[in-house]
């Protein structure tokens, strides 16, 4: 085939276009390499091509610029420069060089030891993390528990300092002269609540027993045990008294009080 | 903007070669739109076309290295990468499982149609419609759709020899279209 049919058989189209099987690209740049008129008519049609595609050219998005080069620049940050590896010339073994190798070697042992000290470290620096992250753990559960309790005597507080609170203060009877016991007790909502100021520790067996005294006759207004620190509970609602006494009775609480028992003994003012 | 540099080819290969970042704005403001027309053409979605342009810039930058010229000129490299990843999109699993959904809301709004018309009217699409309608079939799926010639003669049910000699001819008409 002349190289004038060749050229006007359509293979530069395709090559150009990337429509041409490998055989026949293969060929092209043969054919390419060889004759000059090939090469041209090739240049001769990219241009062609170049400059009507260019003509019909679309606008891309106007942002798509700088995603591009930000996506570029990110690939630029990571890619470490290539350093080409240079074949090491084969010296002979004089002086310098072994004092070189010596000195690698003891680098290398230091770089060793080295390691091993950061390592221990790095243990090190673990453990004391734990350690701190435990105790961290624990102030953050004593806060917790700090928090309930204050907020546990604010509530107290606040039933205290209420104006409708009428105060009966219990005291000892002389066979437990020391014992003092203190009913807060709401006279709207005629809830009793208890403040046990000082009440010997029972027998397990044992439980006090609060009674109101309505009319004369005793009624009950519910057990408690003694809490940890201050005891201050709410105990049955009682709509009229005209006095207030805790005796000991077994646990449970009992219909009518023992009177042996009584401790501490007070009568409602106002 | 500062100082805009020309380049004449042979400068614009080398500074790219040597990652100017100049010389790489300079290829996307000239080359961009070209390429972009061409993607629109393969993918015929604007947003697809757009990822499928920013893919093709970060690969010429990556493989810039690679380009030689004397197997052609920049624009055509950079035409064939364009067009080879358009053609990969088309054929990849995620864009194949989208297109099914999409058929369906198209053929609800007939969106597809709209697109169609306005990429017809450029590039070479326009060229397409000039050819007689066999050969207009065989460019579109070998240009346009990536298949082989042992494919469309199979796809077509002509014999290869069939399919060579329509496509060089067809070639042949846009290389009279170009002049």
């Amino acid at each position: 085939m002349k190289v004038e049919e060749y050229i006007s058989s359509g293979i530069i189209e395709s090559y150009v276009l990337g429509l041409a099987s490998a055989e026949d690209s293969a060929e092209f740049e043969r054919m390419c390499a060889a004759h000059g008129q090939v090469r041209d008519a090739r240049n001769a049609f990219e241009i062609q091509l170049e400059e009507k595609i260019s003509n019909q050219s679309v606008e891309p998005p106007r942002e798509l610029k700088s995603r591009i080069f930000s996506k570029i620049g990110m690939e630029r940050d990571q890619q470490a420069p290539v350093i080409p590896l240079k074949k090491p010339a084969l010296v002979p073994r004089d002086g310098f060089v072994k004092y070189v190798a010596a000195a690698s070697v003891i680098l290398l042992a230091g770089s060793v030891l080295l390691n091993f000290y950061l390592i221990s470290q790095y243990k090190k620096s673990i453990a004391q993390y734990n350690e701190v992250l435990a105790s961290q753990t624990q102030y953050t559960t004593n806060n917790k528990i700090l928090q309930t309790k204050l907020s546990d005597y604010e509530n107290t507080l606040s039933l205290i300092r209420n104006p409708v609170m009428a105060i009966v203060k219990m005291q000892g009877v002389p066979s437990n002269p020391t014992s003092l016991a203190t009913v807060y007790w709401n006279t709207k909502s005629k809830d009793v609540y208890l403040l046990v100021n000082e009440l010997p520790k029972p027998a397990a067996e044992k439980q006090y027993q609060l009674w109101a005294i309505v009319d004369g006759k005793p009624v009950d207004a519910g057990v408690f045990d003694l809490g940890e620190g201050v005891s201050f509970m709410k105990l049955k609602t009682i709509p009229k008294a005209e006095a207030f006494a805790v005796t000991l009775e077994k646990r449970g609480g009992s219909v009518a009080p023992t009177m042996t028992a009584l401790y501490v003994l007070g009568k409602v003012t106002g | 903007m500062g100082v805009s540099i020309v380049y004449n080819e042979q400068e614009l290969i080398a500074a790219l070669k040597a990652r100017d970042d100049q010389a790489f704005g300079y290829l996307y403001d000239h080359y961009s739109g070209s390429l972009y027309s061409i993607i629109l053409q393969i993918v015929k979605s604007p947003e697809i076309a757009s990822d499928v342009l920013q893919e093709v810039f970060v690969n010429i930058w990556r493989k810039i290295e690679s380009y030689d010229a004397v197997k052609g000129r920049l624009f055509t490299w950079m035409l064939n990468i364009s067009r080879n990843a358009s053609i990969d999109l088309l054929r990849s699993k995620n864009y194949q499982n989208s297109r099914k959904n999409q058929e369906i809301t198209d053929n609800v709004y007939g969106s597809d149609q709209v697109t169609q018309t306005s990429i017809d009217s450029i590039g070479l699409t326009k060229f397409l419609g000039k050819l007689r309608p066999e050969q207009r079939v065989l460019i579109e799926l070998a240009y346009f759709k990536g298949y082989t010639h042992d494919e469309i003669a199979q796809i077509e049910d002509i014999p290869l020899g069939t399919v060579k000699t329509r496509i060089r001819n067809a070639l042949l008409q846009l290389r009279e279209y170009l002049k």
